[in-house]
């Protein structure tokens, strides 16, 4: 079954063309600078090079029925007919409480996920409008789609409230959520098998470090806790983004610059984390090799950002009482041994050891990096949540016939 | 969405850059037209300037520059407008200058294109009588700074369709504005109250009865104005705010329109405000207050006029 997943932006439109019965990606691309005069289409198929073409995209609609027409061309093509695309299945940012599980997209949820936009007034708009588009340029195809925040939620209220007044929880939704859902989901039951051992006797720890930054703590398969919150700015510290602060630091700052909502808004998500302390770049590679070069304010930059990953993996590891397993993942854990090396530092009393060389060695591919004597194994796992979203999207079609 | 090419903004002063900045930071691409390609690239480089004091109060970044920027294009070419699908007026408030500005794209416009004029006080029927399409011009009054204020007011004439409404309300909502429904009538509805307010300001500063910066503290901190009248006034240019009331009283010939003298005495000395440096209160290049010790002039409070 092929399945298309369509990831959304606010001027982009991110696919993969997914073969479920080979889990293989027969094309990946993107469309970006949509509404723009020049935007710019990358396509590349499995068994061929790279293309790419810049044109008129006004909207996401038009930017749809151009992958769709690149999928099935003649010469850049991977199939021959839209009809062979048997299911859509969407990236959804945020399903508040509603949604525990991918879904069937039907009118009804249209309107519910509409009324979410609230929660997510930044992503959650973008996706509706790629649902819209690929609705009208795959009319015959099931759409479905798939939460970043359902994976965490069995998540107990312990972990989800916050010490405001609990009135606020029930007149906004006022709670954590937490994001990177399908992430964690899909590289702790790759770690499980890696084990070869059942996912529900595990207490796992997995660390998606990308642009935005979050870890969840998985007892026995379940997210327990997670450190994204009410949105995306909590936790640990991101290339552009505060993370954990005294929230009270937010309104000292906006009375002493007498800063709008908007622009406290863009300071703490845009001008903060990495960026903000070194000054030199929102980029870990970038902020390696300054703090390599002497650098102090990189190399602060990066002392906190594995400073606070570390105190968030040993309170991780006190909730669930114990840790069988920790996991990197996305591009900084991925392709980072000092920031793999340094956050787990000193953590050998909790039974995490790296081993230097595998750590070294363990860039972009499924690795142990834990030394033999280590009681935690230490993965590092790439990620995959297009592949999460395809066989989603494969289970809920099949179950509604 | 809308057409991204097809936004068309004639005037690159301040209103002309402040809204080729919004349409630009909604994602849509603008050309901005003035006189001379001088003028017009003068305009994108205040646009520039705005963006940096932005980035300076953390609100934009710098890829947010460079996406902005790439999607404004000067010009001083006015028949660039003729496949335009909006075109949007913000030059000088006069009617004279405007009309003939109409007069001139109802030659070049298609047929179905909105024409917009974003004055504050002006007829939007005598602005629309001088082409032969007026049901296809309406008033949108931003208000400065465009970026920053969620609000414009939608005026119709007395031929606007409903069709030319039902486009500047998407207008509108592509630029995140607020907005409200005004039926053509002098001053609308912000111009026609704030402007007896900064009058009365000014009469009390002239009258000797409190200071410029206590006139201003009186009413931020008395009725939660973010901004005092003076400083405000300051900030709209006092040039304007007189051409305003000009205006006002012109239509309506009331008394409560007449530019209180000491307006009348700044504007003729060339103290207009932040842009000149100096109005009620001082200024630097960028704009900042300053405290009038860090100037060599004397303040101006209202003794020194009597």
């Amino acid at each position: 079954m092929n399945i298309l997943v369509i990831n959304c932006g606010s001027s982009s439109v991110k696919y993969q063309l997914i073969d479920t019965s080979t889990e293989i990606a027969l094309a990946k691309g993107a469309v970006s600078r949509i509404g723009m005069s020049a935007a710019v289409l990358t396509h590349r198929p499995y068994d061929r090079p790279e293309i790419t073409s810049a044109g008129e995209i006004l909207d996401h609609i038009i930017a749809v029925e151009q992958v769709v027409l690149t999928l099935t061309s003649e010469t850049h093509g991977v199939i021959r007919d839209k009809s062979e695309i048997a299911a859509v299945g969407h990236r959804v940012v945020h399903g508040g409480e509603r949604f525990a599980d991918s879904v069937l997209i039907t009118p009804e949820l249209m309107v519910e996920l509409r009324s979410l936009i609230e929660l997510a007034p930044l992503h959650n708009p973008h996706n509706i409008r790629g649902i819209n588009a690929s609705q009208k340029t795959l009319p015959d195809a099931p759409q479905v789609a798939v939460f970043d925040t359902s994976f965490h939620h069995r998540m107990p209220p312990h972990a989800y409230i916050y010490g405001v007044p609990y009135v606020l929880y029930k007149r906004y939704g006022i709670r954590r959520y937490g994001f990177h859902g399908t992430s964690h989901r899909y590289v702790s039951e790759r770690a499980a098998d890696i084990l070869c051992r059942p996912l529900t006797d595990l207490k796992m720890i997995t660390c998606h470090l990308g642009g935005g930054a979050s870890l969840a703590a998985i007892d026995g398969g379940v997210s327990v806790d997670t450190s994204m919150g009410f949105t995306p700015l909590e936790g640990l510290l991101m290339n552009t983004r505060s993370g954990d602060l005294d929230p009270a630091i937010i309104l000292h700052i906006m009375a002493r610059e007498e800063l709008s909502l908007h622009e406290a808004n863009t300071l703490l998500n845009k001008h903060s984390g990495l960026s903000g302390i070194s000054g030199v770049s929102s980029d870990m590679q970038d902020i390696q090799e300054a703090a390599a070069s002497g650098n102090q304010n990189a190399q602060l930059a990066l002392d906190i950002y594995c400073y606070r990953l570390k105190k968030y993996i040993a309170s991780y590891t006190a909730a669930m009482g114990g840790l069988d397993a920790l996991v990197f993942t996305a591009g900084v854990g991925e392709n980072s041994p000092i920031v793999r090396a340094k956050s787990c530092e000193n953590l050998g009393f909790m039974g995490v050891e790296i081993d230097e060389n595998r750590n070294a060695e363990g860039n972009c591919q499924e690795t142990v990096i834990s030394s033999n004597a280590s009681k935690v194994s230490v993965f590092v796992i790439p990620t995959n949540e297009e592949l999460v979203i395809a066989r989603d999207t494969k289970r809920i079609v099949e179950a509604a016939g | 969405m809308m057409a991204s090419a097809d936004i068309i903004i004639i005037g690159a002063g301040v209103m002309g850059q402040g809204l080729a900045e919004a349409v630009a930071t909604s994602g849509n691409e603008v050309m901005l037209i003035d006189k001379t390609t001088k003028l017009a690239e003068r305009g994108l480089r205040g646009i520039s300037e705005s963006i940096d004091r932005e980035i300076h109060k953390w609100g934009l970044t710098q890829a947010d520059r460079r996406a902005i920027l790439a999607r404004i294009f000067p010009s001083s070419d006015i028949s660039q407008a003729e496949d335009a699908g909006i075109v949007i007026e913000c030059i000088p408030e006069n009617l004279a200058m405007k009309r003939s500005l109409f007069d001139k794209l109802d030659e070049i416009c298609k047929l179905d294109a909105l024409l917009i004029t974003n004055t504050g006080t002006l007829s939007i029927s005598e602005i629309a009588a001088a082409t032969k399409r007026p049901s296809k011009i309406i008033g949108m009054h931003f208000l400065n700074p465009v970026t920053k204020i969620p609000l414009v007011e939608i005026v119709k004439g007395l031929k606007t369709d409903d069709e030319s409404f039902q486009k500047a309300v998407e207008f509108a909502e592509l630029l995140d504005k607020q907005w409200i429904t005004v039926n053509e009538y002098p001053g609308y509805v912000t111009t026609r109250i704030i402007v007896p307010l900064l009058n009365e300001a000014m009469h009390v500063l002239m009258e000797g009865v409190a200071t410029a910066e206590d006139v201003d503290k009186a009413m931020k901190l008395g009725f939660g104005f973010n901004i005092g009248p003076l400083a405000l006034a300051d900030m709209m240019g006092l040039d304007v705010v007189m051409s305003w009331m000009e205006n006002l009283l012109a239509e309506l010939s009331e008394h409560k329109y007449n530019p209180c003298p000491l307006l009348r005495k700044m504007v003729r000395a060339g103290r207009l405000g932040v842009k000149t440096g100096r109005g009620f209160f001082s200024y630097d290049d960028e704009g900042n207050r300053i405290t009038d010790e860090e100037t060599n002039e004397q303040p101006a409070d209202g003794e020194q006029f009597q």
